[in-house]
């Protein structure tokens, strides 16, 4: 039997994990030394006091988890005879992986009939989501599992995040981000737009003056690189900035009509956590990334 | 090497000691910035050192031992935190025998959360940093080597990377200092593990950990506090306390002034830091530890010596410490291709420019113009190839341009910006991976010409239809608008300069300011289309700096 994995830095929260069978492995942040597991420490994400906190002033970090808390989750279901396909979130913005490979090197070991898949959805909170609950929808639908990782060879890279960032401070001091300028800090004013490149890594891709300008951005990159994106899911995630991702989703609806759902998404506290409060981004099925 | 007992973890903590023995004095070099403390190389040697005449029959009596050891003799905040380290390890290891890598690996972690508590307020891009991902990356190592191994080259790898989440290590073009310690200690820390005998000292006296032991206590005894006479006179008869006292302690809580059963030590702590900077705390006992840097010592020792006596006191003049240094090539980062020297008056704008990457923000404006000599030194503050400047104010614009033509240790470019706006858009335009120097320059000086600026003033004089005692509006040399409030006359300003058809409306108040809340609900009601954004800005002669972009 195949048992399902996904990571709380792909903004799944425990109700919809569960609708797909996915288990969630928790991703933890740190603030003043006290490690936080999200759904493991707390049933429901406090969005908004979450991101207050950052708002004040405190700057939380993120950790990776260790080998052997990848074996805690993936040993029962070897031992149980089941495989595993993990659906997680960017490789390449982590080390949390290696740990992973390692923990997995040594089930695979003790377990050798058993199989380890994954899915690197190259990307993190809302088009990690979009990706996830897509793989889910397919499982849902009887697809095989080599149909889903076929379909995950291309598709993967078909979904396209652009975002902006309030306060580049987070950014800055997480290092994550490629292409922001070198001194760029608090713009006040500027912001930066990001997108999720193919190599499932945050690169700027020029700034925009003021808020409405930036959220133009984010609509015209929908219309430049869109594709069939009315029949996949069309997500906007911001972090505790529901009322301007509403005015993004209007202009959304202004611009491509309303023959389409588009869903909210409140980005996770470790992804939250490098990116900062009041950012907006949206997540559609394009042409690339 | 698969366990690790009493006596090869007190090799380890000695094999470490030495290594930091033979490099302390690069150590000491890197601690340049923000504020000159005690030498880092030096305290945490002292640190550690007090934790290498340990003994212990167990490994868990050796831990603690080699703790109480560094406890009592943590120095400067670089120590007090390996202190706290070695006390999360032994923490960690007590109660185990033989510690496997897992066992250690586990301690380690403790030493990490242990050392998080050592601070009011943990910073990163410091030695915390450096110790946490060190030991997070080596969890889960199969063994003792690779799990060495895998510290510290993930502990090399944070160091590395303090600069970007510490401005003030970028601007010193070091990496964290307590941070570079605590890596050797680590290295010093394998090699004991492999057998491999001391690193032999540089030229500083010290060779291997027996003979530091001793030369430690020698030093101490002939206090190498003690400063030299050059540098005394590093503060003179007209000098200005700018930096404090770095003052620490030992105090014994006495029974006789409190009841040590039920006394809450926060009571200390709680005044301390409302009496001083950088405080690190913490209670062992009844031994309460204090790490504090106030303009008053005096006032310090008094209150707390109300609570108990104490044990060792050490009080040392911050600016004295400040001293050239020359550094190990290792961690030099050389010059800087690109800085920039901005003028700004005001705490907020300052720290603004600050934040938006101005490297140093000369203090100047409308009424008081810096002299060259400022800018001459804020260039070799700045120590780059190049160097932009943004001059902000039409009457500053040439002064700056003549310490350009004067100064010849670095390529000096100034930006013609005439106001605090023009030069707040240029900076924050500022891509140093744009091109080379010139096509940088260009870059920032359409950046500035793409700002409309408007400034609000008190008229000092009647003028025209402008009377004394009026707000004016002003863009350029041109008065736009009067009116008897400021935000009357900014509200006024913004319609002569069509904030309309801007994206983004951005108000310096200044330290005189009324009612910047009902002004911010103004503008935004009067430009639904435009983003706008308050500032304080603290500056001195105008009320309201406007900016538009």
């Amino acid at each position: 039997m195949l048992r399902l994995f996904t990571d709380t830095d792909t903004d799944i929260t425990p109700a919809v994990a569960a609708e797909y069978g996915y288990r969630l492995i928790s991703m933890p942040y740190s603030v003043d030394a006290k490690t936080v597991y999200p759904y493991v420490d707390f049933d429901e994400f406090e969005s908004k006091k979450f991101y207050d906190m950052l708002r004040s002033g405190v700057l939380p970090t993120t950790s990776a988890i260790s080998k052997d808390r990848y074996i805690e989750y993936f040993e029962p279901e070897f031992a149980a005879g089941n495989d595993i396909l993990y659906v997680h979130f960017s490789r390449a913005m982590t080390i949390t992986f290696n740990a992973m490979d390692q923990a997995v090197a040594e089930l695979k070991s003790k377990y050798p009939g058993r199989k380890f898949y994954e899915i690197d959805t190259k990307g993190i909170t809302t088009i990690s989501y979009t990706i996830v609950r897509e793989v889910g929808d397919l499982l849902k639908a009887g697809k095989s599992l080599e149909e889903v990782l076929k379909w995950a060879e291309t598709e993967v890279d078909k979904f396209a995040m652009y975002f902006f960032a309030d306060d580049l401070k987070f950014f800055r001091r997480s290092g994550r981000v490629s292409g922001l300028a070198a001194t760029m800090g608090t713009l006040i004013g500027i912001r930066p737009i990001i997108y999720m490149s193919q190599e499932g890594k945050m690169v700027s891709c020029g700034k925009e003056k003021g808020r409405l300008k930036a959220m133009e951005h984010l609509v015209q990159q929908v219309a430049d690189l869109g594709d069939d994106f009315k029949s996949h899911r069309f997500v906007i995630g911001h972090t505790d900035a529901f009322e301007l991702a509403q005015e993004v989703g209007k202009m959304i609806r202004e611009r491509f009509g309303d023959d389409f759902p588009i869903e909210y998404v409140v980005a996770n506290p470790t992804a939250g956590s490098h990116a900062g409060p009041n950012g907006v981004g949206v997540c559609f099925h394009a042409k690339h990334r | 090497m698969d366990r690790i007992d009493a006596n090869l973890y007190l090799n380890l903590v000695r094999g470490g000691a030495a290594a930091l023995a033979a490099h302390r004095q690069t150590v000491n070099d890197l601690n340049v910035f923000p504020i000159p403390d005690g030498d880092t190389g030096d305290n945490m040697y002292m640190t550690i050192q007090a934790g290498c005449s340990a003994a212990g029959n167990t490994l868990s009596e050796a831990a603690k031992s080699v703790s109480t050891g560094m406890l009592m003799g943590a120095r400067g905040n670089s120590g007090v935190i390996l202190s706290r380290i070695f006390a999360g390890l032994a923490k960690g290891l007590a109660d185990v025998p033989e510690a496997d890598v897992d066992a250690f690996s586990r301690a380690m972690l403790a030493g990490v959360e242990e050392s998080y508590h050592a601070v009011a307020e943990p910073v990163e891009g410091t030695i915390l940093t450096v110790f946490r991902e060190g030991a997070q990356a080596a969890a889960g190592s199969k063994d003792l080597g690779e799990y060495f191994d895998l510290l510290i080259s993930a502990m090399d790898l944070s160091l590395e990377h303090t600069p970007e989440q510490l401005d003030v290590l970028k601007k010193a073009g070091v990496v964290d200092s307590g941070g570079a310690g605590l890596l050797y200690i680590a290295e010093g820390m394998r090699d004991a593990l492999h057998g491999k005998s001391p690193v032999v000292a540089g030229d500083d006296g010290f060779n291997g950990a027996g003979d530091a032991a001793q030369n430690s206590a020698t030093n101490t005894m002939a206090g190498h506090h003690q400063p030299s006479a050059e540098m005394l006179n590093a503060f003179t008869e007209d000098s200005v306390l700018e930096f404090g006292y770095c003052t620490e302690f030992l105090l014994r809580l006495q029974r006789a002034k409190v009841d040590l059963e039920t006394f809450d030590e926060t009571v200390i702590s709680d005044w301390l830091s409302q009496n001083g900077d950088s405080l690190v705390f913490f209670r062992d006992g009844s031994i309460i530890k204090v790490h504090v840097h106030t303009r008053t010592p005096g006032e310090i020792l008094n209150h707390c010596q109300q609570y108990g006596e104490f044990l060792t006191i050490k009080v040392e003049n911050m600016t004295l410490q400040h001293h050239e240094n020359h550094m190990d090539e290792r961690f030099k980062k050389g010059r800087k291709a690109y800085g920039v020297v901005t003028v700004a008056s005001g705490a907020g704008l300052a720290g603004t420019f600050r934040e938006l990457g101005a490297d140093e923000v000369i203090e100047g404006g409308q009424t008081m113009n810096p002299p060259v000599q400022r800018f001459i030194e804020a260039f070799d503050a700045v120590n780059a190839e190049t160097v932009f400047v943004l001059p902000n104010n039409a009457n500053i614009l040439l002064t700056a341009r003549q310490a350009a033509e004067i100064y010849d240790k670095a390529d000096i470019r100034v930006i013609p910006c005439k106001t605090l706006g023009e030069g707040y858009y240029a900076l924050a335009n500022l891509d140093t991976e744009a091109g080379d120097a010139s096509a940088i320059e260009t870059a920032l000086t359409e950046a500035a010409g793409e700002v409309t600026t408007g400034l609000v003033s008190r008229a000092i004089r009647d003028s025209g239809t402008v009377h004394e005692g009026e707000y004016v509006g002003i863009s350029g040399k041109d008065i736009l608008a009067s009116d008897e409030t400021p935000e009357k006359a900014l509200l006024a300003l913004s319609e002569a300069l069509e904030a309309g058809s801007s994206d983004v409306i951005l108000v310096f108040a200044g330290a005189d300011a009324r009612d910047p809340d009902a002004l911010q609900a103004a503008l935004e009601s009067k430009y639904p289309r435009a983003e706008v954004i308050l500032q304080a800005g603290g500056q001195p002669v105008y009320e309201y700096i406007l900016v538009l972009f």
